[in-house]
């Protein structure tokens, strides 16, 4: 009994300070890994640095959390490096009267990321147990505002359309016609193309006038390009 | 006469093993793989040499019962390591050797593993050279033969048994050797086949990793795997899902998908896709299909037509006669069983269609190149001679004066892929006799493909009028057309930069050829002598490139070539450390050790050499790499074979051996010459025919380089016994340092080279011959003095 009440005691008096550990990691993260790579919009840079990004990620991997790399999170998936996930809200330009639809939620993590900086978050994923556990995780940290819905993105969400800003985080060979139809005029989409072990872009797609523009963006990689 | 069965066995085993480890680790990780296989089994046959070496005399006390025990261990491991290795808790995922450093040691882990049946095979294999040193010619017959067999065996096998079950058939040999080394200790043979026969009827699954295409497509709803087929290429599977659908590069215009009916995956690895008949139109909304915009297009040749989307496309635009080439049964099997008799199909590879028969075409269609996304870094050294110059010649001899040929490439980070595509098909052009290659080229681009469009004939004004419309239509930008203005060519589709289209118009103009030396990556046209379209490091470069990238995104440019070359480095100094430490062991100092370094080395890298490019240069000859490798290997094993049992009539003679090497070194310098010519102006005649000239060719050099290794070792068994197993293990080490090195100079420099180098690499053996000759003439001197001087007193 005594043993049980000390352990009790040493994790109630360390979880404070393996938290304030986290928040100096992910402190640094963002001075050395987005803002110093260009990354300016102060909302964005209040959002990385108050998400807790170490509870997107499996415990067997949580060490690399706050590393410049992306991070495997089972069923072939990664969460995406940190830069990464910043430059892409940074480019969508989130207002807070915002809808958004992001295509592949993941872990979560990006959905988490908008849910501060706009009005609300539709996001999708086709892989069941990977959605299940996104939306148990996103529901006990209080994302009220982000909605997860189970299924093929392809189609986006026909029932919460038009968005103003759509982020997909899946590699694709084309750019679904759907996911165009559901972008609101003048609105912005930000897609990467390419596939793992391979070079990846990033792709911001714009439609004015009801047509569709793109324009190659960032090369990325499973490691990113770190371009001087 | 059993101890050559044995060894003959055995040497069929491990042959076989290598390559269904080879296709297991192809299957459930990447086949860059198969290098690790190559080095593990090195290590095997390295460390046996440095044991053989220390524990000689030891060894050799208990012959009979160490072969024993060697080759049923080689046996009983070779079933069950394929298995261990893949266990849950062994398992290594290469992908997530970027991020999880556990895998690294899991790696390691099963390197070891893997290395167990080829050192306990390797070491009863040395052993039974040191023993019978005095018989070497026989018993290298019978290693050669066996050797050569397993490789038939296992290329067999491997087209009607999963990896694992070769593995297991393949233990059973080494068993029946060990049988035949003791048939009265037979109690342990039924034990061992027991033991194997479980792993027969109880295989473990083969565990994908997940980051495979085939692991990650399985996870989509509604998605199973219809068909699965062990074939010459691997394994073939097909799946159905309704998530899945197709549409490379589709135009932003478009409205829908194609829905995909069937995808095929070769070991894994995304292969392509049969698309719903009604819903193939939508390739209309892609670059592909610039070719029948510009003209209507009747008789059309596809080239590797794989699942059989190109013929899709050219059905829905109206093509009369479609002619498919596909070099895989299985997958032309596929096709026609979609199409029927409506096409006429052909099981070749396209090389090998394109150099027979006189048929005119108004369109020949070749697969997109670069896989999607960009970089082929894991293919590059992969021949591809369908993207040689000489393979765009052969199509544009074919085409009717108002044909076309047509490819396309994704636009990949950095640009390399379209611009070699470019850079072949003005070379080719130039070569045709066309003044301006402008204009007999359209290129357009979507947001993530580029196709490009050339003519027989100099693009008309009307089909120059059609290509502008289609662009705008797509919403597709012209990147190369006759008139072109600059303000046209990124309307819909920006770049990062517009540095490509100054690239592209570099490489249309006469001073090309130094944009090649300026630019970072190679993108020389490829050749038939140099055939790696997707080879485009610069080793010169990489320090360049590590500083403008960074250095961890190098492996994603060329992942393939610098495993190679990663490979061929720590291989090398893996056998620096296997040949010397057995020297600092014994404290030799004998100085004929610097001799049968030179000769046994020589040897080794000029037979492996030699191997490599006839291989190479018959793939494109035979049609396939697996009946190149099938008729090299036989071919060139059974007169090596032949030739080594003959072996001991030039032991006896110094200057027959010498004569030996000539004629090595000669018929290597004469087929740097005229091999090419030969099997270019043959290429056209019926398989058996090719066969047999490829028998003539090879014959003749086969029996003369089967002689020297026997012949040194049994020298060296008379007046160095103990160097023997050293000499076996230079061997050995150089023969598997020259598959990489090989890879890496026809890369670099071309086939002719190697050829050339093989040839340098049997003339140095000549040196350490010669002093032989003058040390055993000097020796014999003495003797003749020695004698007169006892007759004088006498």
């Amino acid at each position: 009994m005594q043993v049980t009440t000390a352990i009790l005691t040493l994790l109630l008096t360390t979880a404070p300070f393996q938290e304030d550990a986290y928040r100096e990691r992910r402190n640094a993260m963002v001075k050395q890994q987005i803002e110093k790579e260009g990354v300016r919009s102060p909302t964005v840079l209040a959002a990385m640095r108050s998400v807790q990004r170490h509870l997107f990620i499996p415990e067997s991997m949580r060490s690399y959390a706050y590393s410049d790399r992306p991070v495997p999170i089972g069923y072939g998936q990664t969460i995406s490096q940190p830069y990464i996930v910043a430059y892409m809200t940074q480019v969508i330009d989130p207002q807070p009267d915002f809808r958004v639809l992001e295509i592949g939620t993941g872990s979560g993590y990006q959905a988490a990321i908008l849910a501060g900086m706009v009005k609300a978050v539709y996001t999708i994923e086709i892989v069941r147990p990977l959605g299940q556990s996104a939306t148990e995780r996103l529901q006990q940290l209080g994302y009220n505002n982000v909605s997860v819905k189970i299924d093929d993105g392809y189609h986006g969400w026909k029932e919460h359309a038009p968005f103003d800003a759509i982020v997909v985080t899946a590699a694709t060979a084309y750019i679904p016609p759907p996911l165009l139809d559901q972008l609101r005029e003048n609105g912005k989409m930000i897609i990467p193309v390419g596939s793992p072990f391979q070079t990846q872009w990033l792709m911001l797609v714009t439609k004015k006038d009801g047509k569709a523009t793109t324009k190659r963006l960032l090369p990325v990689s499973f490691v990113p390009f770190t371009r001087k | 006469m059993r101890v050559l069965w044995s060894i003959g066995l055995l040497s069929a085993a491990i042959i076989a093993f290598q390559l269904a480890l080879m296709q297991q680790l192809s299957i459930v990780q990447w086949y860059h793989f198969a290098y690790m296989v190559i080095s593990v089994a090195l290590l095997g046959f390295g460390s046996a040499g440095t044991v053989l070496s220390i524990f000689r005399k030891k060894l050799l006390t208990h012959l009979s019962s160490c072969l024993y025990w060697l080759m049923m261990g080689a046996g009983v491991s070779m079933a069950l390591v394929t298995s261990i290795a893949q266990a849950p808790a062994i398992r290594f995922d290469s992908y997530l050797l970027f991020t999880d450093m556990r895998q690294a040691g899991l790696l390691l882990l099963s390197y070891l593993l893997f290395f167990i049946p080829f050192f306990l095979g390797a070491l009863a294999i040395g052993l039974l050279f040191v023993a019978y040193a005095d018989r070497i010619g026989k018993i290298y017959f019978a290693n050669l033969a066996g050797s050569g067999i397993g490789g038939i065996l296992a290329l067999a096998g491997v087209s009607r048994l999963s990896p694992q079950q070769l593995t297991t058939v393949m233990a059973i040999l080494p068993v029946l050797a060990a049988w035949l080394i003791l048939p009265r200790r037979v109690i342990w043979v039924p034990a061992a086949i027991v033991i194997i026969g479980m792993k027969w009827m109880y295989p473990s699954p083969l565990v994908l990793s997940q980051y495979k295409d085939l692991s990650k497509t399985l996870l989509l709803p509604g998605s199973k795997i219809t068909m699965e087929k062990n074939s010459p290429y691997g394994l073939i599977q097909t799946l159905t899902s309704p998530a899945l659908r197709y549409a490379p590069g589709l135009s932003l215009t478009a409205t829908n998908t194609a829905t995909v009916q069937q995808a095929a995956f070769v070991n894994g690895d995304w292969f392509g896709v049969v698309l719903k008949p009604d819903t193939s139109f939508i390739l209309n909304y892609t670059t592909f299909a610039l070719p029948y915009v510009i003209a209507q297009r009747k008789e059309v040749l596809i080239l590797r037509a794989g699942t059989g989307v190109d013929i899709q496309q050219a059905r829905s635009k109206g093509a009369e006669h479609i002619t498919a080439v596909e070099p895989n049964a299985a997958m032309l099997a596929l096709l026609k069983n979609e199409w029927g008799d409506s096409i006429s199909t052909h099981a070749l590879e396209p090389r090998t269609f394109l150099s027979t028969g006189n048929e005119e075409y108004d369109l020949i269609t070749l697969p997109i190149v670069g896989s999607f996304g960009g970089s082929a870094g894991l293919y590059a050294l992969q021949e591809q001679f369908l993207l040689t110059r000489e393979a765009f010649l052969e199509m544009w001899i074919k085409l009717h004066y108002t044909g076309a040929i047509s490819v396309s490439a994704w636009m990949d980070y950095p640009l390399r892929n379209p611009l070699k595509l470019l850079a072949t098909i003005t070379d080719m052009l130039y070569a045709a006799g066309v003044a301006d290659p402008r204009e007999h080229i359209a290129a357009i681009r979507s947001w993530g493909t580029i196709t490009f469009t050339v003519t027989r004939s100099p693009l008309a004004t009307k089909e120059i009028a059609r290509v502008r419309q289609f662009c705008t239509d797509m919403q597709f930008d012209p990147a190369i057309l006759p008139g072109l203005q600059p303000a046209e060519r990124a309307q819909y589709n920006q770049l990062e930069d517009t540095l490509f289209f100054h690239y592209i118009d570099r490489i249309l103009s006469p001073d090309r050829n130094s944009f090649y030396d300026e630019y970072d990556f190679n993108i020389r046209p490829a050749t038939d002598n140099q055939p790696y379209f997707s080879q485009f490091i610069k080793l010169s470069r990489l320090p360049r490139l590590a500083n403008f990238f960074g250095k961890r995104s190098l492996p994603f440019f060329e992942l393939g070539y610098l495993l190679v070359v990663a490979t061929f480095v720590q291989i090398s100094l893996l056998s620096f450390i296997l040949i010397i430490l057995p020297l600092f062991r014994k404290g030799w100092k004998s100085a004929a050790l610097p001799g049968i370094l030179v000769y046994f080395s020589g040897i080794g890298i000029g037979y492996m050499f030699v191997e490599i490019v006839l291989i190479q240069r018959c793939i494109l000859y035979l049609g396939t790499p697996v009946y190149a490798a099938a008729a090299v290997i036989t071919s060139l094993l059974t007169f090596s074979g032949i030739g080594s049992y003959v072996s001991s009539y030039f032991t006896r003679a110094q200057k027959r051996l010498q004569l030996v090497i000539g004629g090595i070194v000669g018929l290597l310098l004469c087929y740097a010459v005229v091999l090419s010519p030969v099997l270019q102006n043959t290429m056209h005649l019926p398989l058996p025919f090719k066969a047999f000239i490829l028998l003539l060719l090879i014959a003749p050099l086969a029996f003369l380089m089967g002689i020297p290794f026997p012949a040194g070792l049994s020298y060296v068994a008379t007046t160095e016994a103990a160097a023997v197993p050293w000499a076996w293990g230079v061997n050995g080490c150089l023969s598997v340092i020259s598959t990489g090195l090989a890879s890496i100079i026809a890369v670099e420099l071309g086939f002719s080279w190697v050829m050339i180098l093989a040839a340098s690499a049997y003339g140095l053996v000549i040196l350490p011959l010669l002093f032989a000759s003058g040390q055993s003439s000097s020796r014999s001197g003495q003797t003749a003095v020695r004698r007169n001087v006892y007759r004088g007193h006498k």
